[in-house]
């Protein structure tokens, strides 16, 4: 049967379990789990003391839904996925999971699942430092970052 | 036309301005609608090549792309991403 897809953006705090249930199945063997979290960074001296994040809502549902049927194309025995992201004043726990009945296809499957979202899901970050100033980041994996705008690399 | 123009992330800074609604010709090429929003705000120049458009919640690079937009369309401004 055609499994859920819990995806959701919340102001509040996530919970690890909550996401663990939404995907437990009888016939699922493995469950793989990715948490983001914040890393505690200074950049030039300056030290993190936050983050903010902001989303287009209504394109990151249509977005996420499109990442999940990607998934299940190229894992067909992937059972569920269950996508959390903050938003707003964060010191963030982004717990995402993906069961399927053999280890393999999950750990697979998670991996692209955080590349895809990182490529294009309409979700922004913003760092807040000690020094009162804050900057947007930007993913590599976006194709419209200046970190990709590399000028004579070969590969 | 008249359509809703988001902006988010930095574009907010720079424009100073969420959502605005902005009458446009159709059809449009990308790079002319990304024009027309550079003559009303012209800080989102800063952003000139590292930014994508996206109307009715579908990606459309600035370029020659031609669109069809009819009333109430959403357009919205899309920084680099950095969810995740």
């Amino acid at each position: 049967d055609a499994a859920s897809t819990p995806t959701s953006l919340s102001r509040d705090w996530l919970s690890v379990q909550e996401v663990v249930d939404a995907v437990s199945s009888s016939s699922c063997g493995a469950i793989s789990v990715f948490i983001g979290t914040t890393r505690e960074d200074e950049l030039d001296g300056r030290k993190v003391i936050g983050l903010e994040y902001e989303a287009y809502e209504l394109m990151a549902q249509s977005e996420f839904t499109k990442l999940c049927a990607d998934i299940r194309e190229r894992w067909p025995t992937v059972t569920h996925i269950c996508v959390h992201h903050r938003l707003g004043w964060v010191r963030p726990v982004l717990p995402w999971q993906i069961s399927s009945p053999h280890r393999h296809d999950s750990q697979q499957a998670i991996q692209r699942c955080i590349d895809q979202l990182k490529a294009n899901i309409p979700i922004w970050k913003k760092e807040v430092y000690d020094t009162q100033d804050s900057s947007w980041k930007e993913n590599a994996e976006c194709s419209w970052s200046t970190r990709n705008k590399s000028s004579s690399e070969s590969v | 036309m008249c359509v809703c123009v988001l902006y988010f992330a930095k574009s907010v800074e720079l424009t100073g301005v969420k959502e605005e609604i902005v009458a446009v010709p159709t059809p449009i090429s990308s790079r002319d609608v990304w024009r027309l929003l550079l003559q009303r705000h012209q800080r989102l120049s800063v952003l000139q090549d590292q930014v994508v458009l996206a109307v009715r919640q579908q990606y459309v690079a600035v370029g020659d792309q031609v669109v069809t937009l009819a009333d109430g369309d959403e357009v919205a401004v899309v920084p680099p991403l950095s969810g995740g």
